[in-house]
């Protein structure tokens, strides 16, 4: 630790604190436009200027490293000097557009000005003209004149992100920030660089020219999107949310966001959104809709009681809406039918849950069948950032597809579709064959050997297993045998094991913290009841079963049965001749509430506007029907998820070890096999401002395949048939996918009318559009 | 006059083919460095010698090279041939003329250094010279001094010319590294300095094509001949490029310390007849000026400094009584403020600024507040800068506003340049 003085303050810092970071912790600003922790030091604005003892000249805060004894002074006339010359060149050709820039009120440029630049100009030369609002891509414009090239964003893309798509060009006064070659930037990660610039170069496309600072208002909140639940805050103007920003928290959050999560906000605003209310194809007023489907509550505990009632949550709903569902459900209804719309068949239990402070101390991931860029684009940064400070960082994906990148290095056992748990399995037993739960997994596998996967790279992977000293595993829970094994792993390894859980719903933690039940398994037998008849009334709430469960076909039967199928939410269901109901419901940004991550960690998100037409939040609904019902809830006081011991995260409760043995995973033939996946783009609501990135070839196949079938180098559209069903999508060639395999995203509509097994391609012919 | 040794074979018909140059006793040093030497030994005996770095800081090489960690990392050795300051022309010379001695300079200062691969990063705009070096690399390699184990002593080193793109800024070392790894020619935060993580993050010992040409008559002659010229602080011989309005403008070589006087007037031969010394820039575009008075400052690092200047690079600009110092200024910041890399923003803009104001004095188009404008971005600028690119523009500017300021007073006045110059027309014809 070294001690040193900053304006007569004295302050301990550990070795290699910069002045500024040092300043910061006594409280003392000190401008800065090129520094950022996250990216490091760069020393280019020269703005952070200050005085040091002995030193000759004045010297850069954010370059500087402390030193034992130093004596620091961040004011005084020489400081002053410094500070308010910078700013003057800063501003020689900065135009005077503040009046129109989107920054205008949020600018370091204007702030600094105004705190320690000159007041008058000197300058009375041309400015250098330079590029106004071109393009970075479709979300993010540069305007190069208000630049003051701090490199932030280029260094965030290149050197953070690692996806060098910016660059600085041309030299001196006439430098610009640009893409490579002029290209879109392709990023999943572009909007970053909106809240890294520190002046109003690099704007939101879709909130350019929305809003003032005066006239919006910005509220603390959370991305509804995926599990990550990255902090943000919301912009909002006259009742219409304009933006999301990130919002760093000290010491955990650097405030990123990807670009599904920043740009989604419009999803409210969709010209599909459900506003109205519409009671077997009528659209009614929200008052007779909610009056009719209280009457069907009411007429199926009547005839079959409560338990014929079947209630399953779903969408952006807060853990304090579910809760509110959930009582309704239990205490008014009397049903134990409740079960979260899951897309996987995996669980993991509370207590084998990590956090992302995991990834800051990890020395090994495991990429269980999840690509965290594709699927929790966020936890990918976090895992690069931890390779960048730690370069001896292992990552290992095992699974059907490639799961490492280039921006995210390391080796790759690639298993048969379906056979990923047992080669867990196998790895462990080269290390402790005699392990009574390695033992049990293993008891019925017979002789079964994994395909493609050697004896050896089993053996080393079974070291590495049982060798790391913080072992992080992100899983896609697509398989519940997985969940097993690393159950088994984290109680054989005496060393930290944590796993971050990269399934959704975005707030299934939440929804099971309210007392939903996660299991997928309940899920089903809800669905199969329905289907058989058992239950005779469904309420959805903010789900679309019919494109989330893996089953289409399911789904289908079940609706096709149920008495009463009433859906609640945001998006009217794709198919939905079967819905007897339509309610429409208040949304995220709508209502005030807590999310919870797949870290397990309460969130909450402020409300920033009403919800528009009828739509209403679920309180309002479960109230009526409790009235209507007659057994009107008290809600004297409000439900907390928070849990006074545990604080920001869920409570840990041990979870028993239930050890069975593993099947023997069945041999797939075919040419062409279907596998899915998660992929962002094509989870939680449908925006319009995402529509231009929102993949045009979302399906991905191995170049050779394409070669084989025909398939242009670019890509193009393919049928893929299992029996009498097909669907046709785009594809594009990825040589991570392996021979033979075709990878769908999972929620894309239509897939699941397909099951992952053997299909057949070919190339879709032209479609002839009137 | 003294005599020469860096340019002893300028006279030498066809000394840049490697047969030649071995005929008059070329490589004689490299065969005797790896005869007679260890490679410590080498560091010591530059040491000793006080050879200073001839790129402009005149940091002592031996020193330079004592900074590289005992790491067992492999070294690179960077020969720094990115010679734009204007008005110095040494490396040129060198490289064009006599480019195996530069390569004999190399394979002696790499042994020396332990480095296994070195590169030389030469000027874009010299094609001659990239040529030269990569013909006579080529000999080296082909007659077996270059490559794997070069004469069976065990010793190996790969050398490569690599071409830079047409920067000033490329001669400041970390700069010229970047754009060695094929990035943007900006200078890098200094911790760490090249000798723990240079090229590629290895420890890498940058020179001066001048201060390693030193080597082979180093080893040949011994320190001790070394330090025999000179002065204390500042022994040996330096190359000034004199250029401007005297009879044999060119390179010579001189003991440090020899007057300025002797420069211009013994080896250049002194001024045209009816010309007479206005001032001197002494050390490059980048330094002060001298004034006539000052004639006879010895030039060595030292005194130079006393007088108010610096040595520099060496690059002895002589301006005669038809030079208009403004318009001389102008065309110099507008060097600086074309060079700026664009990284700091007080080089960046500040070049920019003062370009403009200078260009409108030297046009008659002045007000009297620019001269103290000018003053003050100067200020505002010095000291100021991640690297001293800036610093280097205020050289010139900063003494002619010092010792010419009734010639800028004048511009402003008349509403016209007094010389009758036009702009960065400096000569008035």
């Amino acid at each position: 630790m070294i001690q040193l003085t900053i304006d007569g303050q004295e302050i301990t810092v550990p070795a290699g604190t910069m002045i500024v970071d040092a300043a910061a912790k006594l409280g003392i600003d000190i401008p800065i436009y090129c520094y950022h922790q996250a990216l490091g030091p760069l020393g280019a604005c020269r703005m952070c200027l200050v005085e040091v003892e002995k030193m000759p000249k004045l010297a850069t805060a954010c370059t500087t490293a402390v030193s034992e004894g130093m004596v620091v002074r961040s004011k005084g006339p020489a400081v002053d000097k410094g500070r308010r010359g910078v700013l003057e060149f800063l501003l020689i050709n900065h135009p005077l557009d503040c009046p129109v820039c989107d920054k205008g009120g949020e600018c370091y440029l204007q702030d600094y000005t105004f705190e320690y630049g000159p007041g008058n100009g000197r300058f009375q030369e041309p400015k250098i003209q330079k590029l106004k609002d071109g393009p970075i891509n479709e979300f993010v414009l540069v305007d190069q004149e208000r630049c003051v090239l701090c490199q932030r964003c280029v260094r965030f893309m290149g050197e953070y992100v690692g996806e060098g798509q910016l660059l600085l060009e041309g030299r001196g006064v006439e430098t610009v920030v640009t893409t490579v070659d002029h290209v879109p930037a392709t990023s999943q990660f572009t909007g970053n660089v909106i809240d890294l610039c520190p002046v109003g170069a690099l704007l939101s496309a879709p909130y350019h020219h929305k809003g003032r600072p005066w006239n919006i208002e910005r509220e603390e909140s959370v991305c509804p999107h995926c599990p990550v639940g990255c902090t943000s805050k919301v912009t909002a103007r006259e009742g219409r949310v304009i933006r999301m920003e990130g919002r760093p928290i000290p010491d955990r959050e650097w405030g990123w966001l990807c670009d599904r999560g920043r740009f989604g906000y419009d999803f409210g605003y969709h010209p599909d959104r459900l506003l109205t209310s519409w009671v077997q194809g009528v659209e009614t007023s929200a008052a007779m809709a909610t009056r009719q489907v209280g009457q069907w509550i009411q007429e199926t505990i009547n005839q079959d009681g409560g338990s014929a009632v079947g209630v399953i949550m779903g969408g952006t709903h807060t853990t304090e809406e579910a809760y509110q569902v959930q009582r309704f459900a239990r205490e008014v209804i009397g049903t134990e039918n409740l079960a979260i719309s899951r897309s996987e068949a995996g669980y993991l239990p509370r207590a084998l849950n990590g956090t992302f402070d995991d990834i800051k101390k990890a020395d090994m991931v495991l990429l269980l069948g999840s690509d965290p860029y594709d699927a929790v684009p966020v936890v990918h940064l976090k895992l690069r950032e931890r390779w960048l400070r730690y370069s001896a960082l292992k990552v290992i994906g095992i699974g059907p597809t490639r799961l490492t990148r280039d921006t995210l290095p390391g080796q790759d056992v690639i298993t048969a579709p379906e056979q990923s748990a047992a080669v867990m399995a196998l790895a462990l037993a080269t290390q402790r064959p005699e392990d009574a739960n390695v033992k049990t997994l293993l008891q019925a596998l017979g002789d079964f050997s994994p395909s493609g996967v050697s004896p050896e790279t089993l053996t080393e992977l079974g070291v590495q297993l049982l060798g790391a000293e913080h072992l992080v595993s992100l899983w896609d829970g697509m398989d519940p045998a997985m969940g097993m094994v690393l159950a088994v792993l984290a109680e054989l390894r005496e060393k930290p094991t944590p796993i971050l859980p990269t399934f959704g719903p975005a707030n299934w933690r939440g929804w099971e913290r309210a007392g939903f039940s996660a299991h997928f398994e309940d899920l089903t037998r809800i669905l199969e009841h329905a289907r058989d008849g058992i239950i005779k009334t469904l309420l959805v709430f903010g789900a679309d079963l019919m494109n989330e469960y893996p089953d289409r076909a399911l789904v289908q039967a079940a609706f096709d049965r149920l008495d009463h199928v009433v859906v609640e939410g945001v998006q009217p269901p794709e198919d939905s001749p079967q819905v007897d109901a339509l309610l429409p419901g208040a949304t995220w940004a709508e209502v005030y509430g807590t999310y919870i991550n797949m870290e397990a960690r309460l969130q909450v998100a402020m409300a920033s506007v009403q919800p528009p037409g009828q739509a209403r939040p679920v309180k309002t609904y479960v109230n009526t029907w409790a009235h209507i019902l007659s057994h009107p809830l008290a809600w004297e006081e409000d439900w907390e998820p928070f849990d006074e011991d545990s604080g920001e995260l869920l409570p840990l409760h041990p979870a028993p070890l239930h050890v069975t043995p593993l099947k023997v995973p069945a041999a797939i033939d075919g040419d062409m096999i279907l596998i899915t996946g998660a992929l962002i783009w094509e989870m939680s609501e449908p925006s319009e401002i995402l529509l231009p990135r929102i993949p045009a070839l979302p399906g991905r196949i191995n170049p050779e395949d394409a070669k084989n079938l025909g398939l242009d180098i670019h890509g193009g559209r393919m049928r893929v048939s299992q029996g009498e069903t097909s669907l046709v999508t785009g594809m594009s060639l990825d040589p991570r996918v392996p021979k033979g395999l075709l990878w769908l995203p999972q929620r894309m509509p239509g897939v699941n009318t397909l099951q992952p097994g053997p299909i057949v391609l070919s190339l879709a012919k032209e479609e002839v559009t009137a | 006059m003294t005599q020469h040794y860096l340019l002893r074979n300028r006279d030498v018909q066809d000394i840049d083919q490697f047969d030649v140059y071995e005929a008059n006793g070329g490589y004689a040093a490299m065969k005797q460095a790896f005869e007679t030497f260890k490679p410590e030994e080498l560091v010591a005996m530059v040491k000793k010698s006080g050879l200073r770095g001839r790129g402009g800081a005149g940091f002592p090489t031996g020193m330079k090279w004592g900074f590289l960690p005992k790491d067992g990392r492999s070294r690179y050795l960077v020969v720094n041939s990115d010679e734009a300051e204007p008005g110095t022309f040494k490396d040129r010379e060198l490289i064009e003329e006599n480019p195996h001695q530069l390569i004999e300079g190399i394979i002696i200062s790499s042994y020396a250094t332990e480095a296994s691969e070195a590169y030389i990063y030469c000027r874009g705009e010299f094609r001659r010279g990239a040529e030269q070096l990569k013909r006579a690399v080529k000999e080296a390699y082909d007659h077996g001094y270059l490559g794997t184990n070069i004469l069976g002593t065990g010793f190996s080193l790969e050398l490569k010319v690599y071409r830079g793109a047409g920067a000033y800024i490329c001669g400041e070392e970390s700069a010229l590294l970047e754009s060695l790894e094929g990035k943007r020619g900006n200078p890098r935060l200094k911790p760490p300095f090249p000798a723990v993580a240079g090229l590629y993050g290895g420890p890498t010992v940058v020179n001066n094509v001048e201060t390693i040409c030193n080597l082979p008559p180093l080893v040949t002659y011994g320190a001790e001949w070394y330090t025999s010229m000179g002065t204390d602080k500042s022994p040996g011989l330096k190359i000034m490029s004199v250029s401007g309005r005297v009879k044999r403008p060119g390179n010579y070589e001189i003991p440090l310390g020899t007057p300025l006087r002797t420069l211009i007037e013994e080896y250049a031969g002194g001024l045209l007849p009816g010309h007479t010394v206005k001032a001197v820039i002494p050390g490059g575009s980048s330094v002060p000026l001298l004034m006539p008075d000052q004639l006879d400052t010895p030039l060595d690092y030292e005194s130079i400094v006393k007088a108010g200047s610096m040595l520099g690079s060496g690059g002895c600009i002589v301006l005669d009584e038809q030079v208009c110092i403004v318009g001389a200024t102008a065309r110099l910041v507008k060097f600086y403020r074309e060079e700026s890399c664009g990284k700091c923003t007080p080089c960046r803009e500040g070049t920019y600024w003062m370009t403009d104001v200078l260009d409108r004095v030297e046009m008659g188009k002045g007000e009297p507040r620019d001269l103290e404008v000018l003053a003050d971005v100067a200020d505002n600028i010095a000291g100021k800068c991640f690297c001293p690119l800036g610093d280097a523009s205020l050289g010139v500017l900063v003494s002619a506003l010092k010792h010419f300021r009734h010639e800028f007073e004048a511009h402003v006045a008349e509403h016209t340049c007094p010389m009758g110059a036009r702009l960065y027309d400096t000569v008035n014809h």
